[in-house]
């Protein structure tokens, strides 16, 4: 890398996408937060490059972005669709033809399909911070009169450690940790009247390294009151709380 | 408050190095952003209070430069961004070797104290983001740059790799983010100004306060 004299701005931007990925070795990192601290327009870069990556992975999750399929087999693959298509469609006129207009099975999927989007319209994602808990509010709240199909809670909990389980910053040779503290992790949802355990999910592996994601099925079946969230982190020979949120059923 | 660039940042440096007061003040403001951007995206925001250990990095900055030991402003900016890694080190080691013994009293201890990431935006914020995202892809001039960034981003495929696929140049491939980044600040001031960037009334009134505080440390009144 470059001295800071010697780098105009437009290339230390260049190293913006790979300081915010964690990309750059220590000595570069040092000399680019170095140039940060002298240039709050690169500091406006940086933050921009974090918001753009957050912005289009929840872009993503919200399934408001549109994925083309690569050049190369584009083409082959909209043959594909057309013949495909034609297919279902000589298919559909054959049977509209041979299925007499008032048959019941049409209207029973449609209600089917209808409640199918209800259940996923309903669906509610929570995403969590490390720890949380104490304040004066409640993380999640869910009303009984108005309680998604479902709550996917999506807790950021996974704490990674180094190649040799150590809880290290900074792994030998300036790299970050990249190993997941435990193997798997699970959640309890625990009410806090009387600790009584009221469900448990199954243990999962991160995905990504870092991304859990726990869905509790219909909310609105468990009693009003204040409940504990809690996640555990299990290795083989050894189990830990990691987290706790409070999650509150209300009446209203 | 427009952004200063890197150039008057060091001519503030260097004045605040011959011991002008006035100059020192400036300067407290013009390191603020940055002090706060390492902080803020070095591998230990997660677990720290960077209001907190920003306003430390330039009190440690400031004493530094009064005690003239360092000559040159290039070497004040280095200074000031590895003193603020190093707190942030030891601010997350120290909290690392607290989270490993958690248990749930402990984990309501340490969020009273603990400052929440503060990217961990709330739901409608996070909306906003992702609408502000989804308008800036639908503005790109060609669909190739719009999957250069979904493919980028999303996927995690690298800068090499992508341009060898999509046919671009190193040089377009910068100028796509550089563009893409520019843009997005634009349509996040526009639709949702709290999240544009760092708090800027923060970045001017925080510096006063910490001038008047040494300033009475030192002088006995203001």
């Amino acid at each position: 890398m470059k001295s800071l004299e010697h780098n105009s701005f437009e290339e230390q931007t260049k190293l913006v996408p790979r300081y915010v990925a964690g990309d750059l070795s220590r000595s570069e990192r040092a000399e680019f937060e170095a140039w940060l601290v002298s240039s709050p327009e690169l500091a406006f870069e940086v933050e921009m490059e974090r918001r753009l990556r957050r912005g289009i992975a929840s872009a993503a999750r919200r399934g408001w972005i549109k994925r083309q399929a690569p050049v190369d087999r584009g083409r082959e693959r909209r043959w594909q669709f057309a013949i495909a298509a034609s297919a279902v469609l000589s298919v559909g006129i054959v049977l509209s033809f041979a299925i007499p207009s008032g048959e019941s099975v049409t209207p029973g999927k449609r209600l089917f399909a209808a409640a199918g989007e209800q259940r996923v319209a309903s669906s509610r994602n929570v995403r969590l911070g490390s720890v949380r808990g104490s304040g004066g509010m409640p993380d999640v709240s869910v009303s009984l009169t108005d309680a998604p199909s479902e709550l996917v809670i999506e807790p950021d909990v996974v704490v990674l450690t180094c190649a040799d389980g150590t809880i290290e910053l900074e792994c030998a040779g300036g790299s970050a940790p990249q190993t997941p503290q435990y193997a798997e992790y699970e959640m309890d949802l625990v009410k806090r009247h009387g600790a009584a355990l009221s469900w448990r999910s199954s243990r999962q592996v991160p995905v990504g390294r870092t991304q859990l994601s726990f869905t509790l099925r219909d909310p609105a079946s468990y009693d009003a009151g204040d409940y504990d969230l809690i996640v555990r982190g299990h290795s083989p020979d050894h189990s830990e709380v990691v987290a706790r949120f409070w999650l509150r059923v209300s009446a209203q | 408050m427009s952004a200063l660039s890197a150039e008057e940042i060091e001519k503030i440096v260097a004045e605040a190095l011959t011991g002008d007061r006035a100059a020192e003040s400036r300067m407290l403001a013009a390191l603020r952003p940055g002090v706060l951007a390492v902080l803020r995206f070095g591998a230990f925001h997660r677990w720290i209070d960077q209001e907190d250990l920003t306003q430390e990095t330039l009190h440690i900055v400031v004493e530094r430069v009064r005690a003239r030991t360092i000559d040159d402003p290039r070497k004040v900016f280095a200074f000031a961004a590895a003193t603020a890694r190093n707190l942030a080190l030891n601010a997350a080691r120290k909290m690392l070797r607290q989270q490993t013994v958690v248990d749930s009293d402990l984990v309501d201890e340490l969020a009273q104290n603990l400052e929440m990431e503060q990217s961990e935006l709330p739901d409608s914020d996070d909306r906003h983001l992702a609408q502000a995202v989804s308008e800036l892809l639908e503005e790109l001039p060609t669909e190739r740059d719009r999957q250069m960034l979904i493919r980028f981003y999303l996927d995690g495929i690298d800068k090499q790799q992508l341009c060898r696929d999509l046919g671009l140049s190193p040089k377009h491939f910068d100028r796509v983010l550089m563009r893409a980044r520019s843009r997005l600040r634009t349509i996040i001031e526009r639709r949702a100004p709290h999240l544009a960037l760092f708090p800027r009334v923060i970045s001017i009134l925080l510096p006063v306060a910490m001038s008047f505080t040494f300033w009475v440390r030192h002088f006995g009144s203001w």
